[in-house]
């Protein structure tokens, strides 16, 4: 396909849209246009209306009442699917069990001959640098990998844009590197990618412009700053002064379905306020291992003591908080005060304490507004904050987060770390916190260690 | 885009209508399942019993670890003999809640040793002959999923068991302790399911499912 290198591949023109319960446009007289070989990175807080737009511009726009104009440029709107689009999570969009078959949904879906699609696929593929039989099974591969076929499935169906929702949130390092080579190939090959991307510090390299949607639903070029990832004003804690142990864990080991060791000779001592980090990439036995502390896993191997006692779910409830990636879906409660009424209630706590504490924990996390208010109707920011609300009412004695901070921005981000943080010294708890990102850095933290080829090492 | 074919890719399937015998496999799981539910004596379990173990060996071309399996079998065996107690307070009754076990065990081993076995692209291939290209593109990518909403449901009991919920196994032998599960656990894993079909169709139609009348199928597994 032969393209005007300077005319753009498609003009945004005064695009709005309101989804059918809210009061205001989350998109306002948008206007954008986009050039082939170009990369362009969307920015802007949590719920502003990035992953909207991106939905506009792939001609899935959600249910809601939307105006403006959408233009191609002729070359490309004689493509079937001119624009692909790479939502957030890679294993919601493996739909099928084998590359093959995954990169040749759209294929099907154009009603391809299945004899012409082997070789369509196999171009797809070398064009993503990914060297794989086509009965390769989609669950072997690394996340990068996942992410790579996903592109390529776009590919196979000759987008001429690619628009990729948040790839930071769920690649590692790693994935990220492998990514940004790609990104410079497309580019070179005259493919335009759209960014929607809260942290977009590893692709900065092949970022051409900066747009910002502003929370007000206009779109403004924008300039990065640096400023997403949570830094905080914290000085390093010190180790002194904290004694009792919570939790030792000794030579633990666990194996895996296929009877290899996932990690092995694990040890770890966690004291009664303690904030201890535990990076590792993905795949490398993270939630496992808090399951295994838990009690919830049983390790193959060594032996675990929590809170003066075997690892026994039933012993550890109230006094152990556990919030997993996507926090929301602990939600389940009519309002927000129920929700976090409910572990009190548990827990046999007298009605006048319950609503005491309840106060307290919706004061603390400045969500008083909120406290008759549907848990499921908020926003995801909001849901997050409301979920570890919930965790954190009855008084843990210890918290264990996996990855908490994954699809929030960094204004949210921040503000779920400091309340964390406060709570944490404020109620003598100690934390550990997963995340698949091991550059960051963690000022709060009194430990940093990395899970590292089945090992657990000081990072 | 090249067009070469890299050395890596060499396994491909030719042609489109091959279904490496999942049409037959699919039929003798239909008939192994549906005669489970006719075997009531203990003769006739052993029997079909019999019949599943060659069964399973010709499914997977070989001997199958069914650890897993055996796993759904013992926790389903213990529910339904935990309620047949509750019912019959007999040891009669608790024989007829293990039959009842055993014969349910029967007609879904089958199934759940297919899923395993045979290929998604094959299921969808077989069941186009029988239904629209659409709908065997859900189904198959319903079983698909099944384990991911599981992990799902795992994460929200394990987080909701430290919050407090009385939904422990020993905690759920008491019925009234059901309603924590219903509740913490069955409310947010359909509201989990609902946004998880949600977004796996919102990726399918990115990739224009649904875009033109005819769907084809991938030759290859």
């Amino acid at each position: 396909m032969q393209l005007d290198e300077q005319a753009p591949l498609l003009r945004m023109r005064k695009a709005s849209f309101r989804y059918p319960d809210a009061a205001e446009q989350v998109l306002k007289d948008v206007d954008l246009e986009i050039a082939p070989g170009c990369c362009y990175c969307l920015t802007g807080p949590t719920g502003s209306g990035k992953t909207t737009l991106a939905r506009i511009l792939s001609g899935l726009a959600p249910d809601g009442d939307g105006g403006g104009e959408l233009e191609f440029a002729p070359a490309v709107a004689s493509a079937a699917m001119p624009v692909g689009l790479v939502l957030q999570d890679p294993d919601v969009q493996l739909l099928a069990s084998t590359v093959g078959a995954e990169v040749a949904f759209g294929l099907e879906n154009l009603g391809v001959e299945p004899a012409a699609m082997p070789e369509r696929v196999s171009a797809a593929l070398t064009a993503v640098g990914l060297a794989k039989a086509h009965d390769f099974p989609v669950d072997k591969l690394s996340m990068g990998q996942k992410y790579r076929v996903l592109i390529a499935a776009h590919l196979v169906m000759e987008a001429r844009l690619l628009i990729l929702d948040e790839p930071g949130a769920q690649l590692d390092p790693e994935g990220l590197l492998q990514l940004r080579g790609l990104l410079e190939r497309l580019k070179a090959a005259g493919i335009a990618v759209l960014l929607c991307e809260h942290r977009p510090e590893p692709l900065l390299a092949v970022i051409d412009e900066f747009w910002q949607l502003t929370g007000d639903g206009r779109l403004q070029p924008g300039r990065w700053t640096g400023t997403a990832v949570p830094s905080g004003s914290w000085s390093v804690p010190s180790c002194a002064g904290l004694s009792e142990a919570l939790l030792h864990a000794e030579d633990l080991a666990f194996q895996g379905a296929d009877g290899q060791d996932v990690w092995s000779g694990v040890g770890l001592e966690l004291r009664r306020g303690e904030r201890m980090v535990v990076t590792g990439l993905n795949g490398t036995g993270k939630t496992t291992l808090l399951r295994c502390l838990l009690g919830f896993l049983a390790p193959s191997g060594g032996q675990v003591s929590i809170l003066d006692g075997l690892p026994e779910p039933g012993r550890l409830r109230g006094r152990v908080g556990l919030l997993f990636q996507n926090p929301q879906s602990q939600l389940f409660e009519n309002t927000v005060r129920e929700e976090i009424s409910f572990a009190l209630k548990r827990l046999g706590l007298a009605r006048s304490t319950i609503a005491e504490r309840v106060s307290q924990v919706l004061q603390g996390f400045g969500i008083e507004d909120l406290a008759e208010a549907s848990p499921h109707k908020l926003s995801y920011g909001q849901k997050h904050l409301v979920a570890l609300a919930a965790v954190l009412a009855p008084g843990p004695e210890l918290l264990l987060l996996d990855d908490p901070l994954a699809g929030l921005d960094g204004y949210r981000s921040q503000e779920v770390l400091e309340l964390l943080v406060r709570w944490s010294d404020h109620h003598n708890m100690a934390l550990i916190w997963t995340s698949h990102e091991p550059d960051l850095e963690y000022p709060w933290a009194h430990r940093v260690l990395r899970l590292e080829g089945g090992r657990l090492v000081a990072a | 885009m090249g067009s070469r074919m890299p050395a890596a890719q060499g396994r491909l399937a030719q042609g489109g209508t091959r279904d490496d015998g999942i049409g037959r496999r699919m039929i003798v799981v239909m008939v192994l399942s549906c005669l489970a539910f006719l075997a009531r004596r203990v003769e006739l379990l052993l029997l079909l019993t019999g019949i599943n173990a060659v069964a399973i060996f010709w499914l997977h071309r070989g001997p199958l670890s069914l650890r897993r399996e055996m796993r759904t079998f013992a926790w389903q065996t213990a529910i339904i003999l935990g309620l047949h107690l509750f019912r019959f307070r007999t040891m009669a009754g608790l024989w007829l809640g293990f039959k009842v076990s055993w014969q349910l065990f029967l007609a879904l081993l089958p199934g759940m040793v297919f899923a395993r076995t045979a290929s998604q692209s094959g299921i969808v291939r077989v069941l186009t002959r029988v239904m629209p290209g659409r709908a065997a593109f859900v189904l198959s990518t319903c079983m698909r999923f099944i384990p991911r909403l599981l992990g799902e449901i795992k994460n929200i009991y394990e987080g909701q068991v430290l919050r407090g919920a009385r939904i422990l196994p020993r905690d759920l032998v008491r019925p009234w302790h059901w309603a924590d599960l219903l509740h913490c656990v069955v409310v947010p894993a359909v509201v989990q399911g609902m946004a998880l079909a949600g977004h796996i169709a919102l990726a399918a139609r990115a990739r224009g499912f649904e875009r033109f009348p005819r769907r084809t199928c991938w030759p290859g597994e």
